[in-house]
């Protein structure tokens, strides 16, 4: 279980997350949706320990881990995978290479099992056969499949994905988001997936969190956001409830 | 009122976090340890980028030294010290000078533009996620390979500069080359080498660590990383100017306590 307590979070003079609570139960898959800027990507990296929270608390398993030290970070992250917005792919590094990455450093696996690790990963994925070629020879939309490969392949038990279809066609962002429901259905994984689009969320959520300016507006379960009175979520529901009258 | 001192202001924070940042990199390098293999693959790029401009400049530097000298002691009948004036001057200043701005103008851009793409397309970020330390994997391979990549192009810069002045000082000025070479050892002193060395180093110091710092914190997405590399050549440039400056007094008066002890 995750938990975020009052958590606040400044940039200079900006306030991003305005006192943030959130609790995440084991397994489940939660979409935190909103526009840019609210503080989406910041939640990640603070859950991650990418970014310190300058007031509030964040509990992993019931361990507080804000305070953590870059050193008592490394087995939280193993515990959580995070793919990020960008492929983040190592540019200078195969595919095999950059899958390898996480599991020579996180797990002590022979040369054979490293093998084997990279292979089933990129077969999760759907992506086999590629393991010798470099990011820059793959599609932006394969990058962002071995990005998923390289952050599944060290088994963590609670997944980050950070706008995982941005930047994508409507059918890759399909096979991306099927993607993602299948490998934390497959995997048991606690997925909270930052996202602009409510469509998906509402058809693999189990939970949907909405933020505006650094605080949740509204939540609940995508049959619940759909009666939403928040101006914000009605928003984001306008068009697919519009598509879906005209159906 | 106050603006008027922001800019002086700015330095001095800037100056602070590179000092900080170096420091944090002295942290890691005693905790941890660096790839042979990455460290070595960086000496390698950094030198095989570098050496043919440096050769070039090398070249000519020694040509020019040259032609300069030839003016002055052609009326004091001294052409024979020719090559061993110009090769000290070379080694003593202009020669580390040179690499460093060689190397600020290739490798400090390019490290910084690569380490500001690293960061922005959240590459480090990615790093950290996988349980590895950016700054073990990434930064001090490349700061040791700047340090060390230093010597090696001060050796071939100096190395093409005495054959540049020799070629010059056989067709413009008449001396031959054995003339040329014969006191090199004689002027060319211990203090003049070690100097040129201790300044190569500190050259090298100073540009590593700005163009990897200015590379590892940069914001701001592609925009972010050009004004980096802007960043990176213009401080640099200064950063070097004043370690020269420093540097070149911290000799002297080494150079005063060695002549007075003998």
């Amino acid at each position: 279980m995750i938990e975020f307590k009052g958590l606040v979070k400044r940039f200079g003079d900006r306030t991003v997350l305005k006192g943030l609570d959130l609790t995440i139960n084991g397994g489940e898959i939660l979409f935190v949706l909103g526009t840019s800027g609210t503080g989406k990507s910041v939640l990640l990296k603070n859950l991650v320990g990418l970014l310190k929270p300058d007031a509030g608390q964040i509990w992993i398993d019931g361990e507080e881990v804000s305070a953590f030290s870059e050193e008592q970070y490394l087995p939280i992250r193993k515990k959580c995978g995070m793919v990020f917005q960008h492929p983040a792919l190592f540019d200078s590094l195969t595919v095999f290479d950059n899958i390898a990455f996480g599991i020579r450093r996180h797990l002590q696996c022979t040369a054979k099992e490293t093998q084997q690790k990279v292979s089933h990963s990129l077969k999760l994925v759907n992506l086999s056969g590629v393991e010798q070629k470099l990011p820059a020879q793959l599609s932006y939309g394969m990058q962002k499949r071995v990005s998923l490969a390289r952050t599944i392949a060290l088994e963590p038990k609670i997944l980050l994905v950070d706008e995982p279809t941005t930047g994508l066609d409507p059918v890759t962002t399909n096979a991306i988001n099927q993607l993602i429901f299948e490998l934390s259905r497959k995997l048991k994984t606690t997925s909270i997936v930052v996202s602009h689009d409510m469509q998906c969320a509402l058809d693999i959520a189990d939970r949907i969190v909405v933020m505006d300016q650094g605080n949740i507006v509204d939540q609940g379960t995508p049959d619940e956001l759909r009666k939403s009175t928040v101006p914000l979520v009605k928003d984001f529901l306008s068009e697919i409830l519009q598509k879906e009258a005209e159906q | 009122m106050m603006a008027i001192f922001q800019p002086f202001f700015n330095i001095i924070s800037e100056t602070g976090r590179v000092v900080q940042f170096f420091f944090q990199m002295l942290d890691v390098w005693k905790r941890k340890s660096i790839s042979r293999d990455l460290m070595f693959e960086q000496i390698w790029k950094v030198t095989v980028q570098s050496s043919a401009t440096t050769a070039l400049a090398g070249f000519f530097v020694g040509a020019i030294m040259t032609v300069q000298f030839t003016m002055e002691m052609k009326d004091f009948g001294a052409l024979g010290y020719l090559g061993g004036l110009s090769t000290s001057g070379t080694i003593r200043e202009v020669g580390p000078l040179l690499i460093a701005f060689m190397l600020a103008g290739k490798v400090g851009a390019f490290t910084s533009a690569e380490l500001g793409t690293m960061r922005v397309t959240e590459q480090i970020d990615a790093i950290r996620c996988l349980g590895a330390d950016p700054i073990q994997e990434l930064v001090l391979p490349r700061f040791i390979a700047i340090v060390i990549s230093s010597f090696f192009l001060l050796g071939l810069g100096l190395l093409l500069s005495i054959f540049g002045g020799m070629l010059l000082g056989k067709y413009f000025s008449g001396v031959n080359y054995e003339e040329y070479l014969r006191h090199i050892p004689t002027i060319v002193s211990l203090p003049s080498i070690l100097s040129g060395l201790f300044k190569c180093f500190v050259f090298a110091v100073v540009l590593a660590v700005i163009c990897t710092h200015r590379g590892y914190s940069t914001t701001g997405g592609a925009k972010g990383v050009g004004r980096s590399v802007v960043q990176t050549a213009v401080s640099t440039m200064v950063a070097i100017v004043i370690a020269d400056w420093a540097t070149s007094l911290l000799a002297d008066i080494a150079l005063k306590i060695f002549l007075r002890s003998r």
